[in-house]
């Protein structure tokens, strides 16, 4: 069963691979296209800091290294979340009936069809380099313990992507215009979780833990690494929900993306 | 073999008022109407028979087909397949069939085409013997090897076609669903491909069902019609069937070299029938008449366009199947 799958997913990946081969230019121009428009946030974050120093104690070197996280679980989100990112489009031009009529299950298909290389791999590479920017002078000791837990929240953090995009996709079934929600809501949410949530008024660090949780993508696992003083404000467990919370949520998510699938008019 | 039992289906279209107000008002109170595409059809498939499904634009028969094919959940009713049912048991449902939808392509569009059939050679976990096996069977029946190597997006509509039918085939499926696989085709393309689904058919005793808008591969092609209207079934038959039963239509055909031939034919008024039972077209010399001989006799038809005008040939046909499907289009007959 999961040799099969191996096996799935390798032909998958040489047909994308080979796909974006066909158009060397698009595709290192999109490539150069999104590192430029990431790097260009980075950039925005050093002149700030360069303003204030700190921000609510966290110094340039500890926001990179929350970035990187950031930056590789989105990464990671793209390699396999991809078709619920673009969802509408897959109804639109009929690809979803095309997974409807395969003997292999749905979110198989949708995960190893969907990887979006050029961008995983601009976003890879940011989260590299800003990896290799802070990760030795933040403070961290890597050892069996922290780089157990690096992988736990590179997991989750990917799967809580997933599951926001997997739960807003689910709404193409029954409304199969786009009306753009969700793309806003998580370019926003994904915005501010460039920064320490700790910085924000009230509402939006509840929508940031709560509603559409990026905090606990790279906020609190960057806290049990870091350590800094605003953490007191919050309980410590906190810490260690990431997984938690991608379990719940993807579980939640999936059940709504079924529950809504026999509502699909192709 | 395929039973449908009152199968059934609706479709929700929200409705939204012009303008920016009408679409923020249509996002929090969505207008729905609902449309019934399918209503309540019933039939049946035996094993290694080919169907024709067919209607006018809108009856349904794509619709029909996605149900049959698990892409739609049905309103209501049911359709199984040797007793498995789509929704409830999709994989293995699927496993069993093949499904050409001739408006869209199942290949992978930017790759050559060889690689598509490598890719479903996985998902279908085809063995690698017999994959090469089947490869060289389909290929000596849709004659791929002259594009097997281009990419899918430089293929010709005749030879994606024939791509896309091996592809639904790759997998030996006892059940293939071909949605308009002759559309857009040549004369000569279109020939080869009814060719190749009647082999198929005899070879592999594949059930086929078919829609078309060509009535030229049903009558090569199928042992049965199915015929529905707006969602309601109207015939279910064979075509010698649809033949008694509606073919009265005769065809009288003259030449002459009265222009005003015409003008002088008044049929309606002789034979006192409606406007749509008797038809006539002029074409230069010849004149064409079409009447339902259930209504005006052959004879009487002929004496009285004898009697009116002077003819040099004439002769009297049956209506061949494309006139009856069209009359029954039109609501003319049945
Ligand atoms: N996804 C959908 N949403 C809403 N209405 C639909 C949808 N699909 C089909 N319909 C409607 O259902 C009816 C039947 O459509 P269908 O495509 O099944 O017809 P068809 O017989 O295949 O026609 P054609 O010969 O033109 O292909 C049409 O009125 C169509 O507008
Ligand atoms: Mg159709």
């Amino acid at each position: 069963m999961s040799m099969d799958l191996i096996q799935l997913f390798k032909a998958y990946a040489k047909t994308g691979i080979k796909t974006r081969f066909q158009y060397h230019l698009d595709s290192f121009l999109l490539s150069l296209a999104v590192f430029v428009r990431e790097a260009s946030s980075i950039f925005g974050v050093y002149f700030l800091l360069l303003k204030f120093d700190t921000l609510n104690d966290w110094n340039i070197k500890e926001i990179f290294f929350m970035f990187s996280i950031l930056s590789a679980t989105y990464s990671l989100f793209i390699m396999f979340f991809m078709v619920f990112r673009d969802f509408p489009d897959w109804i639109k031009h009929g690809d979803f009936d095309r997974i409807l009529l395969r003997p292999r299950g749905i979110f198989v298909q949708m995960i190893l069809n969907g990887a979006d290389w050029v961008a995983a791999l601009s976003h890879g590479c940011i989260s590299i380099l800003m990896f290799i920017l802070s990760a030795n002078s933040v403070g961290i000791r890597w050892n069996a313990g922290s780089i157990f837990y690096y992988l736990v929240t590179m997991i989750s953090g990917t799967v809580i992507q997933g599951a926001i995009f997997v739960f807003f996709s689910a709404f193409n079934f029954y409304f199969s215009k786009n009306h753009g929600i969700k793309e806003f809501v998580f370019w926003k949410s994904r915005r501010f979780a460039t920064f320490p949530v700790s910085i924000y008024g009230g509402v939006v660090q509840n929508i940031l833990m709560f509603v559409i949780p990026f905090a606990f993508v790279n906020y609190f696992p960057a806290q049990y690494l870091l350590r800094k003083s605003d953490m007191a404000a919050y309980p410590e467990y906190y810490m260690y929900l990431s997984p938690v919370i991608a379990i719940v949520g993807f579980t939640l998510a999936y059940v709504f993306w079924r529950f809504s699938l026999r509502y699909y008019q192709s | 073999m395929i039973e449908v039992n009152n199968l059934r289906k609706e479709f929700k279209k929200t409705i939204k008022d012009p303008g920016l107000k009408g679409s923020i008002k249509s996002l929090f109170h969505p207008k729905t109407e609902t449309i019934a595409a399918v209503k309540d059809i019933s039939f049946e498939i035996a094993d290694g028979e080919i169907l024709g499904f067919i209607g006018p634009n809108g009856a349904g028969k794509s619709t029909v087909i996605k149900m049959l094919t698990g892409i739609l959940t049905p309103t209501s009713g049911t359709c199984t397949i040797n007793g498995k049912n789509p929704t409830h048991n999709r994989k293995n449902y699927v496993r069993e069939i093949g499904v050409v939808f001739g408006q869209r392509t199942q290949l992978w569009w930017d790759l050559p085409l060889r690689e598509t059939y490598g890719v479903l050679k996985e998902i279908y976990e085809v063995p690698d013997d017999k994959f090469k096996e089947r490869m060289e069977f389909l290929n000596e029946v849709l004659e791929l090897e002259d594009f097997i190597t281009s990419p899918v997006r430089t293929l010709s509509l005749g030879q994606r076609m024939r791509a896309d039918i091996a592809a639904s085939l790759l997998h030996s499926p006892k059940v293939l669903f071909l949605d308009e696989p002759t559309i857009g085709l040549d004369v000569v393309v279109k020939h080869n491909i009814r060719n190749a689904i009647e082999y198929i058919n005899k070879k592999e005793k594949t059930t086929v069902i078919l829609t078309t808008h060509d009535l030229a591969d049903i009558e090569m092609l199928a042992n049965r019609i199915v015929m529905i209207d707006k969602g309601s079934n109207v015939f279910d038959g064979t075509i010698s069937e649809l033949k008694s039963k509606y073919g009265q239509i005769r065809e009288l055909n003259f030449d002459t070299s009265d222009a005003k031939a015409r003008e002088k034919l008044a049929y309606v008024k002789q034979f006192k029938t409606k406007k749509e039972d008797i038809i006539v077209e002029q074409e230069g010399n010849m004149v064409k008449v079409r009447f339902d001989s259930s209504i005006v006799p052959v004879s009487e038809m002929l004496s009285y366009t004898l009697g009116k005008i002077k003819v040099n040939d004439i002769s009297v046909k049956d209506a061949d199947i494309e006139e009856i499907i069209a009359r029954l289009y039109k609501h003319e007959v049945g």
